[in-house]
């Protein structure tokens, strides 16, 4: 099977997989080369990749996966191989959307844009702690 | 005839300033070329977005419709539109193109604007227009950058606030040539027109004979699509305007540095004519003196 996540920005992932996990909406798939044509709602989480035995993972958010033939699309707003998870980074970044938020619900007059950036960021976060500590483990 | 030392004066200054804007040439042709790098490794994504509109489509059957606030028909009483400019100027005629622009818009239906860039900002300020909301973003135009731009417009679409989404910025038709556009977005009234306006975009949908399966919904899924397929197509075309800043800047400065060697080149002219005029005037005075010494 042919793996592909693809982001605004750039494809982050590309290659060929003899599995797949995801996280849809309603819970956690494995597809398999041969699986029906499906189209889903990822939520942000982990994919895990087996090629050869040896899985890879990677941290996705919020998208829709699509499967057909013989590829497996993951549309996503964002996505970050494992081995590249700074974690220092990323607990920094957690720490600054969590201050932010805490700071913004005190005062009614927080910008709601901001806000929901913040969110966003702290859930990817999240995720990306999440994928990581799995890989230690 | 001006004097030599001024002359000498005046070249060093204006080489110096065609050294500043070749510096700048250099970093905007750089910087154009990153932009357009970022504008064609995400066409892919808004390529496959498409693709699974069209798919989820044909799945549908020609009846069934689904309701999504973005395939709504409702009377247009405030246009929301996104105005992409620069944040700094020293980029030929791109900003004040756009102004032109706006400036023909029809009165009617009111417009909110959102903006992107110091630019607009200071314009629509000073022509009192309903500025809702001021975004800055930096050369790299990340997506995390631009995502509260797309949800501020999004959330004002869908409490009534604005009733369309439109984005207004300098398309990139090549280097040398960006034509300000405007593109409608939102609503989209037929979705089926819509996407058989764009199937060239997206090639030949992937040919599978065994029926799709959509979890949780047909209609779950594409509106989840369609929500993400707008936002990519405001964010392409935000990257779109950044190439265009970039490559403007470059031939504005290319266009300055080429006046100023011209200018380095006339002005060398003229100071070796002071020079020569110069010495001319001091060997008639020495001959002139020595001619009445002797008479």
């Amino acid at each position: 099977m042919q793996l592909s996540i693809i982001t605004p920005e750039a494809t982050a992932y590309e290659g060929e997989a003899d599995s797949v996990v995801l996280t849809t909406r309603d819970g956690e798939i494995g597809i398999l080369p041969g699986h029906l044509p499906l189209t889903t709602l990822v939520e942000a989480g982990n994919v895990t990749v087996t090629r050869a035995g040896k899985s890879e993972d990677l941290a996705v958010d919020r998208g829709f996966a699509e499967v057909s033939g013989d590829e497996i699309r993951i549309l996503t707003e964002a996505a970050v191989g494992v081995g590249e998870i700074d974690l220092e980074a990323v607990e920094r970044a957690e720490e600054r959307a969590r201050r932010y938020i805490e700071e913004a619900e005190g005062q009614p007059h927080a910008d709601p844009y901001e806000l929901e950036q913040a969110h966003g960021s702290l859930r990817f976060a999240l995720v990306q702690r999440l994928a990581k500590g799995r890989k230690r483990r | 005839m001006a004097n030599t030392r001024d002359i000498r004066n005046r070249i060093k200054s204006v080489k110096n300033t065609a050294q500043i804007t070749r510096a700048m040439q250099l970093v905007a042709a750089s910087k154009m070329k990153r932009a357009q790098d970022l504008a064609v490794k995400g066409q892919t994504y808004a390529d496959r977005l498409l693709a699974t509109l069209a798919s989820i489509a044909e799945q549908l059957g020609e009846e069934e419709t689904v309701a999504h606030p973005y395939l709504e028909k409702r009377e247009v009483k405030r246009r929301g539109i996104l105005l992409v400019t620069t944040d700094r100027g020293l980029c030929g005629p791109l900003n004040s193109n756009l102004f032109r622009e706006i400036v023909r818009f029809p009165e009617e239906p009111p417009v909110r604007w959102f903006n992107i860039g110091r630019k607009g900002r200071q314009y629509l300020v000073r022509t009192k227009r309903d500025l809702q909301a001021d975004f800055t973003i930096s050369d790299k135009a990340g997506y995390g950058e631009v995502r509260p731009i797309l949800t501020a417009m999004d959330e004002q679409f869908r409490a009534g606030e604005i009733d369309t989404i439109e984005i207004l910025y300098p398309r990139f038709v090549n280097t040398l040539n960006q034509e300000p556009r405007l593109t409608p977005l939102v609503p989209l009234d037929n979705l089926r027109e819509f996407l058989a306006e764009r199937e060239g975009e997206f090639g030949q949908l992937p040919s599978d004979e065994r029926q799709m399966i959509f979890e949780p919904g047909a209609a779950e899924v594409l509106s989840e699509v369609l929500d993400l397929y707008i936002r990519k197509s405001l964010y392409q075309r935000i990257l779109d305007a950044k190439a265009s800043e970039h490559s403007a800047r470059m031939v504005a400065m290319k266009a300055a540095t080429d006046n100023a060697n011209n200018l380095v080149e006339d002005l060398t002219l003229e100071y070796n004519k002071a020079r020569q005029a110069a010495i001319t005037q001091e060997i008639l005075e020495i001959s002139a003196a020595t001619f009445f010494n002797e008479s």
